[in-house]
């Protein structure tokens, strides 16, 4: 048990759940996305223009938490794009993500050049909470963000009125709409939650991660948390296990190197997409028994009716 | 109406003028933001200098410009508005410049770090190993843990170099100083640098250095956490105002307005020119709060031997991890034993390979 509690064993549990905190946001909306019907592949454009606009807004106000609303504003915005070109012109839905990615790092580069060697001061630093403040000294505000709406999406959907009917739209529109739901409203706000949880991420990570901005800061993560959602088999609760997976063992092969381990760095850093790959490939044919987890809603996207 | 139009006529005139007076027009090309504080800041701060201090010189640049055509087509673009001389800074830009130069004889191009030449096209590049020597020096003598973290992006030669150069500065002071090395395996991620820093901080070190494309991110990091930096690139102090130690930085500013000058006077032949510490080239940068007197001194008494050339840091012995001798007491490595150098010194913790 004294081992659990070691400095070194908290600062890795730290560095693990800082490393996880923007892939874990990106994960949860785009789970309710799909869970609604609908694949969005523009979450990592969204993460960069709420990563952009999360930066100047704080910037020019001085106010980390403006900045992160204004980040998930912005891709709000973005991702009402990819919710009018598949939702209303029924465009098809990969196209209109990868549309939808493109656009958001074209956007964000080209804005955030100004922005680029800029310095914004983030949150202030939780070490001086009672108790637990030995770990929380070594988070940050966003973490804790993520940790909390992680139960609480899961709880929603899961026991809500409001989360069946996401769910009943997801399985299938026309049992929804006898239901009585309005099938495209929810789907809608299924991709607008997803804009707003990716721009929250984006924001997350250059306010409050990073406090830096760089063109294309995301690197990948938005698509990484798109594969990780199929690795929680659009579970909300299992999307921090699934994100702590990615960011765990980011968050090792970067340690693993200062213990002097004998290993190649260029294997050691395959971890992160090695170790979630694992985990899908073992889960996934004792799951697929069970119908693998997928909404029924979401096979028609990728069978083409 | 008639303000107006006096006030164009006039602003026509001076542009004529201007045009007139300034002899020569020159184009930089960048391949990131100017302002990362790192490699294009560094160049840009070479164009600013030459705009400062050779009169009648005329500048424009643009950055974020990828390595493909498309520069070829800035490059054509620039030449087409009178640029006379192109400074296309990023390594990849080579064999662009070369189709360009090629197609514009009158033009003088200079490409940054290039080994191949064409009649027009000549190289500038420096090493900045000796600086980062200096730099280890100082790391050395403020490091109270005795262990240093150095963050890197690829194990390619010039980083390597940087790697051994660093540290053997900081055995100088502490013999038994350790550098321990994280690869991110990308010249540019922030959150991965991040935590990169942190796990170095993490294991003990108390100085951060490192090579990606910007220094900002482990400056603040370090700062955050209370520990020592050492800076790549630029002088990024305004982002660890306490605990900026030094930086090894480039300073093209001088070897840029010889080129425009030589070119100016018909003396320009194209070839490769090189510089380094001894020319001024590559510098350090000014020392944060936090730097004794003692080890100032000590420095700049250094830096005076490797400049007179009593003193080279790549002087024997030199041994690798595995204990194999690179070069021996009274040997100095030099030539392909120091650009293709494949391998980390003694008192390095981390893998090439």
């Amino acid at each position: 048990m004294s081992d659990l509690f070691s400095p070194e064993m908290l600062s890795f549990i730290a560095a693990a759940l800082r490393s996880s905190t923007p892939v874990l946001l990106v994960v949860l909306g785009e789970t309710l996305t799909q869970r609604v019907g609908v694949i969005n592949l523009g979450v990592e454009g969204q993460m960069l223009v709420g990563a952009i606009t999360g930066f100047a807004v704080t910037l020019a106000s001085g106010s980390p938490t403006l900045g992160l609303l204004a980040g998930m504003f912005a891709a709000t915005l973005l991702s009402a794009v990819h919710a009018l070109l598949s939702l209303y012109f029924g465009a098809n839905q990969i196209a209109s993500g990868l549309a939808v990615l493109i656009l958001g790092a074209g956007l964000s580069a080209f804005y955030g050049i100004p922005y680029v060697g800029e310095k914004i001061s983030g949150f202030g630093s939780m070490a001086g909470v009672p108790l637990l403040g030995p770990l929380l000294g070594q988070l940050s505000v966003s973490v804790l963000i993520a940790l909390l709406l992680t139960p609480l999406i899961g709880v929603w959907l899961y026991t809500t009125r409001t989360g069946l009917a996401w769910r009943a739209v997801g399985e299938s529109t026309e049992s929804a709409r006898a239901m009585g739901i309005n099938p495209l409203l929810i789907q809608w706000l299924g991709v607008l939650v997803g804009g707003l949880l990716s721009g929250l991420a984006g924001a997350a990570l250059s306010v409050d991660y990073t406090s830096n901005w760089i063109e294309n800061i995301s690197s990948g993560r938005g698509l990484v948390a798109v594969g990780l959602v199929i690795v929680a088999r659009w579970n909300p609760y299992l999307a921090l296990p699934a994100a702590l997976l990615y960011g765990g063992s980011e968050a090792l092969y970067l340690r693993m190197q200062t213990w002097g381990v004998g290993v190649s760095p260029y294997l050691l850093s395959t971890l992160p997409y090695v170790i979630p790959l694992s985990v899908l490939v073992v889960t996934s044919g004792r799951l697929r028994q069970r119908g693998g987890g997928m909404p029924e809603g979401l096979k028609a996207v990728f069978k083409g009716s | 109406m008639k303000n107006l139009f006096i006030t164009i006529t006039a602003a026509l005139l001076a542009a004529l003028c201007g045009q007139a007076i300034a002899a020569t027009k020159v184009g930089y090309i960048y391949v990131g933001p100017r302002n990362d504080f790192g490699y294009n800041y560094a160049q840009d701060q070479g164009r600013i200098y030459l705009e400062e201090n050779l009169p009648g010189v005329a500048t424009v640049s643009f950055e974020n410009i990828p390595e493909n055509a498309d520069v070829e087509r800035v490059m054509e673009r620039m030449i087409r508005s009178g640029v006379t001389v192109l400074f296309p800074t990023s390594y990849g830009y080579l064999d662009n410049a070369l189709k360009v130069a090629s197609k514009y004889p009158e033009v003088t191009f200079m490409h940054s770090g290039g080994f191949k030449l064409a009649p027009n096209l000549g190289t500038y590049f420096a090493g900045i190993d000796e600086a980062m020597y200096l730099a280890g020096v100082t790391a050395g003598a403020a490091s109270k843990t005795g262990k240093l973290g150095f963050l890197a992006a690829h194990p390619i030669p010039q980083v390597l170099r940087n790697i051994n150069a660093f540290t053997r500065g900081a055995q100088r002071v502490n013999p038994a100083i350790t550098t321990t090395v994280v690869w991110t395996g990308t010249w540019s991620d922030p959150a991965k640098e991040s935590e990169a820093a942190n796990s170095l901080i993490d294991s003990g070190a108390d100085v951060i250095t490192g090579h990606v494309d910007s220094p900002i991110t482990y400056t603040r990091v370090a700062e955050k956490r209370g520990v020592f930096s050492v800076g790549y690139h630029a002088d990024a102090s305004k982002f660890a105002p306490e605990g900026w130690l030094v930086g090894a930085i480039w300073n093209w500013g001088p070897m840029m307005v010889n080129i425009v000058k030589s070119v100016e006077d018909g003396s320009w032949i194209s070839g490769h020119i090189r510089g380094g510490l001894k020319t001024g080239d590559s510098i350090l940068s000014a020392y944060g709060p936090s730097v004794s007197s003692e080890t100032q001194d000590q420095v700049a008494a250094l830096q005076a031997e490797i400049l007179t050339g009593a003193f080279n840091i790549w002087q024997g012995p030199i041994l690798a991890q595995d204990g194999s001798e690179k070069a021996a007491t009274g040997a100095v490595l030099s030539g392909t034993g120091l650009e293709g150098m494949d391998f980390l010194v003694q008192g390095v913790v981390g893998q090439v390979k």
